[in-house]
């Protein structure tokens, strides 16, 4: 069984039909030209020279600037707004509260607007109580200062472990249980923990990040009569387009959402968000066009982060290493709504490792603040926290080697969909590639030359992972044209996230149709002008719109080969196309521009449409990776530095080895705010006000808290079964691993173990006290 | 947003001090601190004077007796990287490096580094605490983790400048002009504790404007050090500091400061581990001894208690390398 349905915010298998290519699906690569090399993106000079057009960057005539006033409070009814005096400001052209005449006809959007616009009751700080649209940016922000709201504040929940509680005060009245638990078991756990060597029980806790992407959320927001243009900074044009025709009762073709360039999302920009609304609101009413962006202190409250999760897990282990049996608890919470704050947390527990017997217990929880939204691989890098460094302390009780210990459980079907086959699993190769390359055994032996007494102690650890999706699937549909002059334009629905989605695709089909990648152009991520894509998240980009391009290419390439059989009369099947040419397969002298074919010239262009066919039937695709490091820890001060990381992942075929590097040493880095520096801290005691809203108190890693050397070990293993292109996601998995190797190394070098993120000097300082002291 | 305020670029000394006498108006360096106040109005300002066309308020220059006088408006990163420093201050060079980063350091300047607000979390966020003239320290209660463990009382910030502890070890003094005249201070009484005063941090009167800082030549046998221990590599305050400025007579420590960062409300010189230490050799007895006394009379808040063994261990570590030195 996959994740419970509202749980998730990918979609994979959908069962739809699709125009399916005439020759059927094409064989897989054998050898390719273009793709798997390491090749620059294609919109690199625009996006670093700054040409590059992204939403915040859209400036429109008489276009006005919005701005949004929100709760101070963590649990406050708003009994009133008086907005006369930002009314009478300056510049200021619309006010829009709950106590203001407002268009009515926004419908309740579940996902959207959970309740409506303007709740009378604020459950979170950073909820929205009105808006402005004035002449320039600070009008709008002097307007919203001069807004004066009265609110009866109401006692708050800020801490998810104390929700439970007798007194504790409660986010609804229904009480601070989103739902039931979700439960899962499979075997006997009782009896496997009989059978076992070795049982251990510990807990773990990962506090709440916030997403920080460099370009805020916000959008800019026209309307032409009836019809709305929205410029919106987001990873799925098509999610805007669809939440926005439902909340305004629109029909989707009058809603076009523009999102060409966005400055990163990390999931908190999968759907639109309440500022989109009043984006589009605001315009109407003053029927100039509203440029509404965030400012950083609202993204950290309002649209976004990952949940804080605490995690109990026991397991067994025979000393073959054999486990025997998981039991897992854990709570999260997603905010004062219903937002996943444990959903995909128990993935690695059923999938990761061969075990017959497991139980799962989650109970997500509401706490007085903002909603948690999909975070790269949501639940995994937590889960994997728990898992990966009970896995390290069992391998040492039974004195097996942690890479061993892992190699020992490797499944080959997916236990948690009902042992359901793989289509492929790197995972033993990554384990035992990546420790090779690593140098792993050889660091371990050398590091117990360590003096005991060493004020500054080395350890190596590792950890493993695999991702719930990252496979894709229909439905994606992508058009290729083919110009007179050979040159070609591409147009696909899909956002490119800053991933290099735009550079893949432009390499399949140059791959196809053998021209320059930097001469196709691209047309993305439009819902006026571009074929429906579903949203760039779930690390699925990748292999659910490369097949749909290659197959939109190869019906150009079939077409342009049966012009071209005819003019050089020759068999259309002895053809292909290299570097602007039809050449002959059997006499390469045989060839022929392909600016010089009548029948092109005569037509104009050919239009090639490609769709992405269905994933293999009853099996399982995911990617697979371990990874491993070795960290300095200063015994007297607690200070972590990590000396180097290694990464080995199998996403199946490599597509574009330089932006895969780039999403490996992405995902450490993330990784490494995970486990270090991040976390939400909110005043607990007082307010429930977050006190870290900053990019100085909230701590994203630098330059210098990376390695400098840093490896990227692609187990480069096309899944031909998966798709046609026989890649698989890699953006996600890339950051689950990270975190618990590094506390795994922690453990190897000073024998505590960090329970707790993050560890930072402040908590391994105390550890090591602690240690002394019970020492 | 930045609310409203008169901008003016001074063009002498006293042009300056004439628009500073009025209550509203602010001194305006390399702003890197200033600017981020008002916008997150953590305080008013009504005019602001921009220091930076003054002549002679930047740049370092012989002083009396062998000194180094630097002027205010020197920027943090030519402090860190000026030969002098680096050869007879390098306590002084290493604090300035550790500052923020590089923008920072490059934008920054010694007079305010010197002078910046503290960075505690409620102080600077929509809290009206003690500090800004509201009735309660919400730190007391509250989210605390880097909050003081020496000098609190009433407010439990820490004095966020990595320049002030190394300047302070080193007996730097700083002068002052004001409506009144000038005046110098040694930096050891610059600093103000909130039981004396809670809504400032230095002795700066309405007005007045730090010049510059006069840092003594150091004596023979002197060695200087500064090591910040951060949760992150760069553009962070020290969760533990220390500044140490120490001379010696063969190996042995005649005389010296021991002053700690990210510990109390000001730089805190911690008389408890010099007089430990001054006598001796610092063998690692002695520089443990040190440091248990640096933190004898420290009070930990609920979230912060990790400030002692982390304090203790940087010490220990700080005074037994510079013994080696």
């Amino acid at each position: 069984m996959t994740p419970e349905r509202d749980e998730r915010y990918w979609e994979e298998g959908l069962d739809i039909p699709q125009t399916p290519v005439p020759s059927g699906d094409p064989e897989p690569w054998k050898q390719t030209r273009i793709v798997g090399t390491l090749r620059p993106r294609v919109d690199a000079y625009e996006r670093v020279s700054g040409t590059a057009v992204y939403p915040s960057d859209v400036v429109l005539p008489q276009m006005l600037y919005g701005a949004i006033l929100r709760s101070p409070h963590a649990n406050a009814v708003v009994k009133g707004v008086d907005a006369s005096r930002a009314q009478a400001l300056p510049g200021v052209r619309a006010v829009i509260s709950a106590f203001t005449p407002t268009d009515r006809s926004i419908r309740g959007h579940e996902t959207l607007l959970r309740e409506e616009l303007f709740v009378p009751q604020c459950r979170f700080e950073g909820e929205v109580v009105a808006a402005v649209a004035a002449d320039t940016p600070y009008q709008a922000a002097d307007a919203i200062r001069a807004i004066a709201v009265e609110y009866d504040v109401l006692p708050f929940l800020a801490d998810e472990r104390r929700a439970l509680d007798s007194d504790a005060p409660l986010v609804h009245e229904t009480g601070n249980r989103v739902s039931a638990p979700g439960r899962y078991s499979r075997g006997d756990v009782e009896g496997g923990f009989a059978e076992a060597d070795v049982v251990l029980e510990r807990e773990y806790r990962t506090e709440a990040e916030i997403h920080t992407p460099m370009e805020l959320h916000g959008c800019v927001a026209r309307w032409d009569g009836d019809a709305l243009t929205l410029w919106e900074s987001t990873q799925g044009v098509f999610s805007v387009q669809a939440q926005v025709a439902s909340a305004l009762d629109m029909p989707l073709s009058k809603v076009r959402v523009v999102g060409h360039y966005m400055g990163g999302g990390f999931g908190s920009k999968l759907q639109p968000g309440k500022y989109t609304l009043i984006a589009a609101l605001l315009a109407k009413q003053t029927a100039r066009p509203v440029k509404l962006f965030l400012t950083r202190e609202e993204t950290y409250l309002a649209v976004g982060n990952r949940p804080p999760n605490n995690m109990r897990l026991k397991a067994g282990v025979k000393r073959d290493g054999t486990l025997t049996a998981l039991d897992f608890y854990a709570t999260g919470t997603g905010g004062a709504y219903r937002a996943g704050g444990t959903g995909a947390l128990d993935w690695l527990i059923r999938d990761l490792y061969a075990c017959t017997n497991v139980r799962i217990e989650t109970q997500d929880l509401y706490i007085n603040a903002g909603p948690a939204r999909p975070f790269r691989a949501p639940g995994h890098p937590q889960c994997a926290w728990a898992l990966e460094q009970l896995l390290d302390e069992l391998s040492d009780a039974i004195g097996m080697d942690p890479v061993e210990l892992r190699l020992k459980n490797v499944p080959s079907v997916s236990q948690g969909r009902g042992n359901a086959p793989y289509t492929t699993t790197g995972l033993a190769a990554c384990l035992e590639e990546g420790a090779k390359a690593f140098g792993w055994r050889e660091a371990r032996t050398a590091l117990l030359r360590q003096p005991d007494d060493a004020a500054v102690r080395r350890g190596v650890g590792m950890a493993a992972g695999l991702w719930v999706a990252g496979g894709g699937g229909p439905p994606s549909t992508a058009i290729v044209k083919l110009f007179a002059d050979g040159s070609v334009n591409l147009n696909m629905g899909a956002s490119d996230i800053g991933t290099g989605t735009k550079t893949v695709m432009a390499m399949v089909v140059a791959e196809e149709l053998g021209v320059d990648p930097d001469a196709i152009q691209i047309e993305h991520a439009d819902t006026g002008t571009t074929p429906y894509a579903t949203g760039s998240g779930g690390s699925k980009t990748v292999p659910t719109e490369s097949p749909a391009v290659r197959a939109a290419a190869l019906d150009v390439k079939r077409q342009v080969l049966d012009i071209a059989a005819e003019e050089m009369e020759v068999a259309a099947d002895t053809l292909t196309m290299r570097d602007g040419k039809v050449v002959s397969t059997a006499d390469p002298t045989v060839e022929r521009p392909i600016a010089e074919l009548r029948g092109l010239r005569a037509r104009g262009t050919v239009t090639g449409v490609g769709y992405r066919g269905p994933n293999p039937e009853g099996k399982a695709v995911n990617p697979f990776a371990a990874q491993f490091c070795e960290v300095e820890v200063n015994r007297r001060t607690g200070e972590v530095r990590i000396l180097r990381f290694l990464g080995a992942h199998d996403s199946g075929r490599v597509m574009n080895r330089l932006t895969y590097q780039n999403q490996v040493f992405g995902g450490i880095t993330m990784g490494i705010g995970l486990a270090m520096t991040e976390e939400r801290v909110l005043d607990v005691d007082q307010t429930g006000k977050m006190v870290n809203i900053n990019w100085h108190d909230y701590k994203i890693p630098t330059a210098l808290d990376v390695p400098a050397e840093m490896t990227c070990l692609p187990i480069d293993r096309p899944d031909d079964e998966a798709n046609t292109t026989g890649a698989k996601g890699i953006g996600e998995p890339a950051t689950i691993p990270t975190a618990p190797a590094i506390a795994n190394a922690i453990t190897h070098a000073i024998g505590v173990r960090v329970t707790d993120t993050p560890a930072t000097p402040a908590r391994v300082a105390q550890l090591l006290a602690d240690a002394r002291k019970g020492g | 947003m930045l609310p409203t305020f008169a901008y003016i670029r001074a063009q002498s000394l006293d042009d300056a001090l004439k628009h500073l006498a009025a209550g509203g108006a602010r001194v305006h360096a390399g702003g890197t601190d200033l600017i981020g106040c008002l916008r997150d109005h953590v305080f008013h300002a009504d005019k602001v004077v921009s220091l930076s066309a003054i002549p002679g308020l930047r740049g370092m220059t012989a002083g009396r007796n062998g000194a180094l006088r630097i002027g205010a408006l020197t920027t943090v990163a030519e402090v860190a990287r000026d030969a002098t420093v680096r050869e007879r201050y390098p306590g002084l060079a290493q604090a300035a490096s550790d500052v923020a980063s590089p923008q920072l350091r490059h934008q920054g300047t010694i007079g305010g580094n010197l002078c910046q607000r503290p960075r505690c979390w409620y102080f600077r966020g929509e809290f009206h605490c003690l500090r800004k003239g509201g009735t309660t320290c919400y730190a007391l209660a509250g989210e605390n983790q880097y909050h003081c463990i020496l000098g609190g009382a009433r407010c439990y910030i820490v004095h966020p400048s990595d320049t002030a502890p190394a300047l302070l070890a080193l007996g730097a003094a700083v002068e002052i002009a004001g409506p009144r005249g000038r005046r110098t201070v040694p930096l050891e009484d610059f600093y103000v504790l909130p039981s004396t005063d809670v809504e400032r941090e230095t002795v700066l009167a309405q007005g007045e404007v730090v010049t510059h800082v006069v840092v003594p030549r150091p004596g023979a046998g002197v060695r200087s050090s500064y090591r910040k221990v951060r949760a992150r590599g760069s553009w962070d305050f020290a969760l533990a500091g220390v500044a140490l400025a120490l001379r010696f007579d063969a190996d042995r420590v005649v005389d010296g400061r021991v002053v700690l960062s990210g510990a109390a409300p000001v730089p805190w010189r911690s008389r408890e581990a010099e007089s430990a230490i001054i006598g001796s050799r610092l063998e690692s007895a002695v520089c443990r001894r040190a440091a248990a006394a640096a933190m004898a009379n420290a009070v930990p808040l609920k979230r912060n208690g990790y400030k002692i063994p982390l304090f203790t261990g940087l010490i220990e570590e700080e005074l037994e390398k510079l013994g080696r030195a």
